[in-house]
């Protein structure tokens, strides 16, 4: 086993941290970033598997364009953590802000504490745990994967998502538009465990299942009113 | 984009809030390059209230001090007063209502940019660095602050357009607003045939006027706060202080960001947790609220003066 290799953000510029960390991922060692101080754009389009933790909070758009790293974020993750991933796992031990796991394609993002607004915005494949809270329009315009969200989730859950599925412990403001719930089916169940197994959260004990309903996948003038609403 | 910032002391209010405010502003610059300011309270003066006063760019400042002075004279005693940049500032003494004041202050290019017992409200075009040449940022203690950084998107660049503003005819009054009010037409014309005036075609200023007209008709602040954010309209974060009191208040879609750090001493506030870390260092956990919420954190009112 190699040596880990320290990153210090202070003094440098995001080009030459994310350069030096690649280039640590590359030598197949692992990443200590240090004094991030919430800088923005740290560990993005690490594009090979390696273990890289920031020691300290993250600013924008942290681990954006992951494929295959594991991040783990000893902070808060500011907007769109994880943003675009394609493989890999990021945990964030702290809050994470608006449009957590943004269009993620694929991969594993925990938020061990709050989400803010839009998490799993667009999210095309790929998990999304969240160990507390979520905020307003979680889900919005989902088209593949999962998002669970241990607590509460705000108003508009799952606003105009076309597929997916969003797994909720707790109460919700409000569902989105043309947003159902559906049963949990022993599938659905055997998922949640093997996602939970290495999450570092507990599985909430009773999940409320939320899907499209489908209903404006296509027009029809029937359904107008549900048009005029979404839109 | 437009950096905002905002820091809140529990404690006995005798903190190094400029030069942290600048620091925080420092880590926001590049969201605003345009122009910076800082509303700022302090123990305030031993007696009477500061008045800071714009004076026209384009004429002579000895004259245009001695202009802003002798106006000043015929509703106020002025205790003492200097020049800086295009500043005058102006310790008063004022029995009369604050409208006679800006009333006969603010002609031809004269503008009240503040008024308060304890706060000090300076801005400038360029960045956070120059403030330090019209007041002693860097030195100034006091309980909490708020700051901008400005990139002008609608309205054009120089020191009205600068942000924090005065809540205009309310003493010890400001806000910083980083977004876009949607319904700024609409508001302005409700506000001016109330007889509100408004100086830019900057929209932030009309939630600077919001608030002031709101307080002015007894609603408290944290009642303005949870009010604006239905009669507010667009993108916003906004941040807003009074002597006493500190608070934010973001839209519904939760458009533009916001971050907090509270520990047990301190609030801080900032659109990008960078700032707050530049001040706090890793203390306390960073939290995004979501859309639609107001926050207000208030603290025992401090005697006036009570500081040299």
């Amino acid at each position: 086993m190699l040596e880990a290799i320290a990153v210090d953000c202070a003094e440098r510029t995001t080009r030459e941290i994310n350069r030096a960390i690649r280039g640590a991922v590359a030598e197949g060692r692992q990443v200590r970033v240090t004094d991030p101080g919430a800088q923005h754009n740290l560990a993005v389009a690490v594009l090979r598997a390696g273990e890289i933790v920031i020691e300290g909070s993250a600013g924008y758009y942290c681990g954006g364009m992951n494929d295959g790293a594991t991040i783990e974020i000893r902070g808060s993750a500011g907007w769109g953590v994880g943003e675009g991933m394609l493989s890999g796992r990021i945990t964030v031990h702290g809050n994470a802000g608006n449009a957590a796991a943004a269009s993620i394609r694929g991969g594993t993002v925990v938020v061990r504490g709050d989400c803010a607004a839009r998490a799993g915005v667009a999210m095309k494949g790929g998990l999304l745990l969240v160990g507390g809270d979520a905020g307003y329009m979680t889900g919005f315009m989902m088209q593949r994967g999962a998002i669970v969200i241990g607590g509460d989730a705000g108003d508009a859950l799952a606003d105009s998502m076309y597929e997916g599925v969003i797994f909720l412990g707790g109460d919700v403001a409000s569902l989105g538009n043309d947003a159902v719930f559906a049963d949990v089916t022993a599938e659905d169940e055997r998922m949640l465990a093997d996602a939970y197994a290495a999450s570092g959260l507990e599985l909430p004990r009773k999940l409320r299942k939320v899907v499209s309903g489908r209903r404006l996948w296509n027009f029809e003038r029937s359904d107008m009113a549900a048009w005029r609403e979404a839109l | 984009m437009c950096g905002i910032a905002g820091l809140f002391h529990k404690g006995d209010g005798d903190e190094p809030v400029g030069a942290a405010l600048l620091r925080m502003l420092g880590a926001l610059a590049r969201r605003g390059p345009d122009s910076a300011g800082v509303a700022l309270f302090g123990a305030g003066v031993p007696r009477g209230e500061v008045c800071w006063i714009k004076i026209p760019e384009d004429a002579s400042p000895d004259e245009s001090e001695a202009i802003a002075l002798q106006r000043l004279g015929t509703v106020v005693r002025t205790v003492s007063h200097r020049r800086a940049r295009g500043l005058v500032r102006a310790v008063i003494e004022r029995a009369c209502p604050v409208a006679d004041l800006t009333g006969r202050v603010e002609r031809d290019g004269f503008e009240v940019v503040s008024l308060g017992r304890r706060l000090e409200l300076v801005k400038q075009v360029g960045d956070p660095s120059g403030l330090s040449e019209i007041l002693d940022v860097e030195g100034f203690r006091g309980s909490h602050g708020i700051g901008h950084t400005r990139l002008s998107t609608e309205s054009k660049v120089d020191l009205s357009h600068s942000q924090p503003f005065w809540a205009r005819g309310v003493p010890d009054l400001a806000t910083v607003h980083n977004g876009h009010i949607t319904n700024y037409d609409r508001l302005r014309r409700t506000y001016e045939q109330r007889g509100h005036r408004f100086f830019t075609h900057n929209d932030s200023e009309v939630i600077a006027v919001y608030i002031a007209d709101s307080m002015s008709r007894g609603r408290s602040f944290e009642e303005t706060l949870r009010a604006s954010l239905d009669d507010l309209d667009g993108s916003f974060t906004y941040l807003a202080a009074t002597a006493d009191e500190f608070g934010y208040a973001r839209d519904p879609f939760a458009l533009k960001p916001l971050i907090t750090v509270e520990t047990d001493d301190v609030v801080a506030v900032a659109n990008e947790e960078i700032a707050i870390r530049s001040v706090l260092g890793s203390a306390g956990a960073a939290h995004e609220p979501s859309g639609h919420v107001h926050r207000v954190w208030q603290r025992s009112p401090l005697r006036t003066g009570a500081a040299a």
